[in-house]
């Protein structure tokens, strides 16, 4: 049994969604930085599964630098947020917020 | 000094009068009342200056106002005979109501006001009586209304008085509503609104005669000398204290409208003439019945005063406007001279106003009973009194003119008698029916020497040949042409029989149907439905009361609704919610909230996909 491309596309759009909402409505740093990493990551799905269906490699050279970039970002990404707590013992945004209110 | 100076002094004292009382002396109400009086004694005296001064030809005198544009406002005097009799009379009556108000009002808390009311009241009269044009006629004419409405309203803590006040200040704006219509055509007509020139212009072209205005100009007068059908608010003007009652609702400002007729006279044509004699007709027949079916002495009276003041609008339909001038003065002689006594009796009696709890009155109340009866004799056309030689005209021209309108005029004439009878036996006759009445004790000089002046007025006021030679001009034209219209001589003999037969009859009927100082209503026991039907009084207030209640109500709560859905909900809540909501979205872009950010990131991005899609140009 072969799975079609709207399949794929589908899956790879519900993540893409889920991500999305997890930024917009998350409240905690991390969990709004693991849905950034979701959103990629179903971008990388649609990649994928485009260049399986064209039979080119574009696709996927995306996907190989998107992953590289994205390691490179948790590093940064994780480190800062690591920081923040040290600082402020809270990764919520509502308390880092040091601006308004 | 000059006439014109004179008449300065005479139309601002009252207004300084005001202004001071407004401003400091309104809790001080002995200085207040003194002040006021003083001005009312300075038109007197002034008034008779200016009339000393006028000159054969009358005087005119006007200054620009306001200039608009091509269109110009003047103030200005027209001061001919016309006024100068008007001046006199409300400068004179209006003095002796001041000095009677002295009396009634001395022991009331708010004096202050009423006294203030009374100067700026005279300030308005004197104003529309010098006015030269139409404008300055309807500012001074909403000036009197202002003052009408305060002083019906004086009594301010009751409900009758505040209803009344307001009722009598909404219905004349109906009629003032045709009246600055009115004006706006005459100045797109004539392209003035000056007296004189209108004359003038109507005198080189009669054919620009029109009905129109006319008819839109009439509305003022009929709203302000409570014709039909805006007759409803001056038998409930009665509420307020008895002095304004006969100052503003009897002797001077309900005959405004009459007066200023006959400044305009030039401009109405036969029908609009017609239909005011018919109004002034049916008034003067429907009035004279009403009067029946009231019990207040103040309300009798007031009833009384539509009447009459249809009677002198039938005279100036009928085309004779100097004997409606006639009527006018010798009726606010014994209509004042009738109100003050009413007023004293009220006075003595400790504020009672029916007459069926008064009684016996002559013997405690003898200079007010016998001037009151003088008063009634002129005002039913006793032979030789004012009233009579007034009252005669009218119906001589009314003979001459209009048997139709001859036999109604001369039916309200029997109807005046007897409502006037019956006040007369009921309250002055018999034995006293109440606390009130018995303790009832005569009025102080100062309340009884006015009644006497304007008893002694209401007798030798109808003989014009004693007047000034500078007054009355006008009304010794009309008589004088209506002594020499054809068939005059027959006319006379029978107005002479029939008048005198109204008085005697009415007066006599009522006397023995009422009997004297009866204690209660005989028409009201022997036949209720005639008497409700005319205490009814037509049910004009019912009719009104629903036309507002139930039809414009209706109009109104639409229109409430369209302002508070469409104006209130959708552009000025909306548009002011649209611009809040952009302040909202501006803001989170500066306040630090990583939320804001990430929408308006999306925004952003939808913005860069709508452009590159080509679904938005730059």
């Amino acid at each position: 049994m072969t799975v079609g491309i709207n399949a794929f596309i589908l899956v790879a759009g519900l993540l893409f969604v889920i991500g999305l909402l997890g930024v917009l409505l998350r409240k905690n740093t991390l969990i709004i930085y693991m849905s950034l990493e979701l959103m990629l990551n179903a971008v990388n799905l649609a990649l994928v599964a485009f260049s399986r269906y064209n039979n080119t490699m574009d696709g996927n050279m995306f996907v190989f630098f998107i992953i590289t970039v994205a390691a490179a970002e948790v590093a940064v990404g994780l480190a800062i947020i690591v920081a923040l707590f040290r600082r402020r013992q809270t990764v919520m945004v509502d308390g880092l917020n040091a601006m308004s209110r | 000094m000059t006439a014109t100076q004179s008449l300065l002094i005479v139309l601002f004292a009252p207004l300084v009068s005001a202004g001071l009382i407004a401003l400091f002396l309104r809790r001080s109400g002995v200085v207040a009342s003194m002040v006021s009086v003083a001005a009312a004694g300075l038109i007197c005296v002034f008034s008779l200056s200016a009339i000393r001064g006028m000159g054969a030809e009358g005087l005119t005198a006007s200054m620009e106002w306001l200039k608009v544009g091509e269109f110009s406002i003047s103030m200005g005097f027209l001061f001919d005979d016309t006024a100068a009799t008007m001046l006199a009379m409300v400068a004179f009556v209006g003095l002796l109501i001041h000095l009677f108000s002295l009396g009634y009002m001395k022991t009331d808390p708010s004096r202050g006001r009423f006294f203030g009311g009374l100067s700026i009241f005279m300030f308005s009269m004197l104003g529309i009586v010098l006015a030269d044009n139409l404008i300055m006629i309807f500012v001074f004419w909403e000036l009197v209304g202002f003052s009408s409405y305060m002083l019906i309203g004086h009594y301010l803590n009751t409900e009758e008085a505040a209803a009344a006040s307001k009722k009598a200040f909404i219905v004349n704006r109906v009629g003032d509503f045709g009246f600055l219509i009115g004006i706006v055509f005459a100045f797109w007509h004539f392209e003035t609104t000056s007296l004189t020139e209108m004359a003038a212009m109507m005198n080189a072209d009669p054919a620009l005669i029109s009905a129109t205005i006319a008819a839109l100009l009439m509305c003022g007068f009929i709203g302000k000398s409570a014709q039909f059908p805006l007759h409803v608010w001056l038998p409930d003007a009665m509420a307020g204290p008895t002095p304004v009652s006969a100052l503003i609702h009897a002797a001077t400002m309900v005959a405004a409208g009459v007066y200023f007729l006959i400044r305009i006279d030039f401009l109405f044509p036969a029908e609009v003439l017609t239909l005011i004699a018919g109004l002034g007709t049916a008034v003067a027949v429907y009035a004279g019945f009403c009067a029946y079916g009231q019990n207040d002495i103040k309300k009798i009276l007031a009833y009384s005063t539509l009447s009459q003041l249809g009677y002198m609008a039938a005279a100036f339909g009928l085309g004779y406007p100097g004997v409606a001038l006639f009527h006018l003065i010798t009726h606010a002689f014994f209509k004042a001279l009738l109100f003050l006594g009413a007023g004293s009796v009220i006075h003595g009696c400790h504020h009672e106003q029916d007459i069926f709890k008064m009684g016996g009155l002559l013997k405690k109340m003898p200079i007010t009973a016998i001037t009151f009866f003088l008063g009634t004799l002129a005002l039913c056309g006793f032979y030789g009194l004012s009233g009579f030689y007034s009252k005669d005209a009218i119906l001589i021209a009314a003979n001459l003119g209009n048997p139709l309108l001859f036999g109604l005029l001369t039916l309200g004439a029997f109807l005046t008698a007897g409502y006037m009878g019956r006040l007369l036996w009921i309250a002055f006759l018999g034995q006293p029916k109440s606390d009130a009445a018995s303790h009832a004790k005569e009025s102080p000089l100062v309340m009884t020497v006015p009644l006497i002046i304007l008893a002694v007025l209401s007798v030798v006021g109808g003989y014009t040949d004693l007047w000034p030679e500078q007054l009355g001009g006008l009304i010794k034209y009309d008589l004088d042409h209506l002594h020499h219209a054809e068939g005059y001589k027959a006319a006379h003999k029978m107005v002479l029989i029939l008048g005198t037969a109204a008085w005697v009859v009415g007066l006599v009927v009522a006397y023995f149907f009422y009997g004297a100082g009866a204690k209660e209503d005989r028409l009201q026991k022997m036949a209720a439905p005639v008497y409700g039907f005319l205490k009814s009084k037509l049910w004009f207030d019912e009719i009104y009361n629903f036309y507002v209640a139930k039809i414009q109500q209706r109009v109104a709560e639409l229109l409430n609704f369209i302002d508070l859905f469409l104006i209130k909900g959708i552009f000025v809540r909306g548009s002011a919610g649209l611009v809040g909501l952009v302040g909202m979205c501006a803001k989170s872009l500066h306040v630090g909230n990583i939320h804001g950010y990430v929408y308006w990131f999306l925004a952003g991005v939808v913005l860069l996909w709508a452009a590159a899609a080509g679904i938005i140009g730059f």
